[in-house]
């Protein structure tokens, strides 16, 4: 059996503790007293997917058999998750790719001629092909692309359709082709309790006009965290959204879940507790840790973005989509859940050099901010980790380097309105729309690989609530310009931090360090 | 007398003249070291002699190196100078019998290319068609490029029964086989007429024949160019065509042919490259279909 999250308490025994540093590592003594909290070991993974796929498609949760709902002459249509997660991509073969290999065998064996794939990315990035390829494997991607195998474009008039309004006047759009399906079958893939359920009609094959109603700041404020859907307005939201969306097109639910191995065999110390690390790890860590830093930027990245987990399926689930998604969440949460007793004044954290919206490119300061204050902050039920009015220190270099092929509105929103700005509520008043219209960006969202042009403020709302809840928040090892420009501040060292984290908390501060990745959910009691 | 007349010297200097004067006549006769006329007719193509089969190029070690020189060299050179985009895969991932590969010809980079959108496993099975009056010629050269493409040589005067007959022992033997039914390179990037090799090997050994299509080869490196220049390309392959038993040698090599000209349309062809549901279950992996047996 696994073993549970833990939560340490530095002594004088305690090894230093690893810190994620972008591109690189740390390793950091904590103050004595200071608790570290650790993510739990990775489930064991389901012995034989492709079998537990065939069963959960023969007997799914509240509705027919996949087979039974497929029939010679109907128009069937298989959206699928993006790149987005998991994160780092998954080893192949995707779970993605075996679950949709399976829901084809039966469409091939039912004689249905008219199937379409969509990878619903919302207003994310368009993958490339091999990236594509990845998830899918190569043998859907033979067969269907590019016809048939396709990517959700939130901006194409002709092929989005107003479904319409919620009880609460959320607007509500859908993918033509998804909305004129007899059936839609969803294949999601949950790493964390955000992802999946109403969420990922409601945004993965929606338009602006459709995620704008939940992906604003006032929604966001209201969601604590986001990352435990009962107590979130943005989940309420969408679920809105979904139900509309269920009562326009028949829709079945492929929900998977995998463990948090998420780190490959070679960087197999990041994944343990450093007191496990035994003489290989201390050796791998020591020369990671030279590599990265004499390596140009340029290098390390691509190493580091070369890296597959090797994550294992603990679940996969189908159905109606409610049944689903309460068996998905329990089976999320039964990986990442670690029990903390009580809120503490400064929390620690090591921004990785990987968040959801730059794989295989750079992590420019805005999607930094997205990462530690949204990602990171928000991995909590009940109460955050870190007292109202607290210190949040986080590490990462914070470089001004943007990937102008995938984030080119980023820049925009760096240069022009974080230089007027970082109030989440205000920079919504003034510029939402004129980044949400922008043809430039629209074009290079529609036909390029860039995130859509209101993208990067998504990605700082997401932090609204900790910037909200935080009393300071510090930035270690950065680049100053960049952290004052963001509205933070900075400091060389992690000593330096505390200390200046003492003038907002007080002296004798309780320090709590949550060493992640590998990710995992505080439940603060 | 004169002392010049029916001396032994005088008639070994009559055969001398002679000869040169013969010499030089043929000379002025046929050119030599000039430019044809252009009112001559082309030169026609040559019978080689007897061919040997190239066995060697088809045994161990042999395929090993091959296989080296292939990833090594090869196919990365081909990748990174044409990014070949491949469809119909799948026809070619799981052969269960032999097959002729029938593709139009506009360059020498095709064959590359052909073999680039294979998959190893069909790769290692096959051998090219190569013209036995150009590429064996000399026979250096043909063994070169026997090592490295695994070619035979093939006659394309069309009168060779002896040559198609080693083609369809290849064929029966197991190989899969690479030909390019219009005989020589497309002068203009356009597809030419088929010549019905194709069709009577197909017919004799009940082989299929899967249509491939590349799109691009000639902007790549067309006749007379030396060095091939980057340039994207598209290879396109069609699902298997097997001979009907009415259908005669003709017949079913003109149906290739509207095949490879179809494949060479713009949209996907569902007639030629079938279905998604056909090729889906063609690219079924073998172990679950016995499997499923």
């Amino acid at each position: 059996m696994a073993r549970p999250g833990a939560v340490i308490e530095v002594d004088r025994n305690t090894p230093p503790v690893l810190f994620h540093f972008g591109e690189g590592i740390r390793l950091e003594k904590l103050p004595l007293g200071a608790r570290i909290v650790y993510p739990p070991d990775p489930l064991d993974p389901i012995a034989h997917p492709e079998r537990a796929i065939k069963r959960a498609l023969a007997k799914p949760m509240e509705d027919d058999p996949l087979k039974s709902l497929l029939r010679r002459g109907m128009k069937l249509t298989i959206a699928f998750d993006d790149l987005s997660l998991p994160l780092p991509p998954m080893a192949a073969p995707d779970v993605r790719q075996l679950v949709m290999e399976e829901v084809i065998d039966m469409a091939a064996e039912a004689g249905i001629e008219d199937l379409h794939i969509i990878a619903a990315l919302g207003l994310h990035r368009r993958m490339t092909e091999d990236e594509l390829r990845h998830i899918v494997g190569e043998r859907i991607f033979s067969t269907f692309h590019p016809d048939r195998l396709y990517q959700h474009d939130g901006e194409d008039p002709e092929n989005n359709v107003y479904i319409g309004k919620t009880a609460e006047g959320e607007d509500v759009t859908l993918s033509r082709r998804a909305a004129e399906s007899d059936l839609v079958v969803y294949v999601n893939l949950t790493l964390v309790p955000m992802d999946g359920g109403h969420k990922s009609m409601s945004t993965g094959l929606a338009s602006f006009r459709s995620i704008r109603a939940h992906h604003n700041a006032k929604t966001l404020l209201a969601s604590r965290s986001y990352m435990n859907p009962p107590d979130s307005a943005l989940h309420h939201s969408c679920i809105r959204q979904g139900q509309l969306i269920e009562d326009t097109v028949r829709v079945f639910h492929i929900e998977t879940t995998v463990n948090n191995h998420a780190f490959p065999a070679i960087a197999s110390f990041m994944q343990k507790r450093e007191t496990d690390w035994t003489a290989q790890d201390q050796a791998m860590f020591l020369a990671t840790k030279q590599m990265t830093d004499i390596a140009p930027v340029a290098f390390k990245r691509n190493v580091f973005h070369a890296m597959r987990a090797p994550y294992g399926l603990t679940s996969v689930q189908a159905g109606q989509v409610d049944a689903v998604h309460d068996q998905t969440l329990d089976a999320v949460r039964k990986q990442l859940t670690v029990r903390v007793e009580g809120q503490t004044d400064i929390v620690t954290l090591g921004v990785p050099y990987l968040g959801p919206y730059n794989v295989n490119s750079a992590m420019n300061p805005i999607l930094v901010v997205c990462m530690g204050l949204g990602y990171l902050f928000n991995f909590y039920r009940n109460k955050p980790v870190l007292r109202k009015g607290g210190v949040l220190i986080l590490t990462h270099p914070c470089r001004y380097e943007f990937d102008a092929v995938q984030h080119p509105s980023y820049i925009d929103y760096y240069d022009e309105v974080l230089a007027d700005t970082t109030d989440p509520i205000e920079i919504e008043k003034k510029y939402e729309m004129r980044f949400a219209e922008d043809p430039w960006f629209r074009q290079l969202y529609r036909k390029s690989h860039a995130y859509h042009g209101i993208h990067p403020h998504y990605a700082w709302i997401w932090a609204a609530h900790a910037m909200e809840h935080a009393g300071d928040v510090i930035f270690v090892g950065a680049d100053r310009d960049v952290v004052h420009r963001l509205g933070f501040k900075c400091a060389t060292t992690l000593e330096d931090a505390f200390e200046m984290a003492e003038q907002t908390v007080g002296r004798y501060p309780s320090v709590t360090h949550l060493r992640m990745p590998p990710i995992m959910l505080a439940d603060v009691e | 007398m004169s002392w010049y007349s029916e001396g032994p010297l005088t008639r070994i200097t009559s055969i001398l003249g002679g000869a040169l004067d013969d010499v030089s006549r043929v000379q002025r006769g046929w050119h030599w070291n000039t430019p044809r006329p252009h009112t001559w007719p082309e030169r026609g193509t040559v019978v080689p002699d007897p061919p040997t089969d190239l066995g060697w190029a088809r045994v161990e070690p042999v395929r090993s190196i091959r296989y080296l020189i292939q990833h090594g060299l090869l196919l990365p050179f081909t990748e990174a100078m044409a990014h070949p985009k491949v469809e119909g895969r799948e026809w070619v991932r799981e052969l269960d019998r032999p097959v002729i590969f029938a593709a139009n010809h506009s360059s020498h980079a095709d064959t590359s290319l052909i073999l680039h959108s294979l998959t190893d496993k069909a790769r290692d099975r096959t051998v090219v068609a190569a013209a036995a009056d150009y590429w064996f010629k000399h026979p250096l050269l043909g063994n070169i490029v026997s090592l490295f493409l695994n070619t035979f040589p093939f006659s394309r005067t069309g009168g060779a029964q002896a040559q198609l007959h080693s083609s369809s022992q290849l064929l029966k033997s197991g190989w899969n086989l690479v030909l390019f039914p219009e005989g020589s390179r497309s002068p203009d990037g356009r597809i030419q007429e088929f010549k019905p090799g194709v069709g009577w090997l197909a017919k004799e050994t009940g082989t299929p024949v899967v249509p491939m299509h590349i799109q691009g080869a000639f902007q790549v490196m067309p006749r007379h160019q030396k060095l091939p220049l980057p340039g994207p390309v598209r290879v396109r392959i069609g699902k298997p065509m097997t001979p009907e038993a009415k259908e005669g040698t003709r017949e079913f090599t003109a149906r290739v042919e509207r095949a490879v000209r179809t494949l060479s349309a713009e949209p996907r062809q569902p007639d030629i490259q079938g279905t998604w549901v056909e090729r889906w279950r063609a690219s079924k992996p073998r172990e679950l279909r016995y499997g499923d047996d």
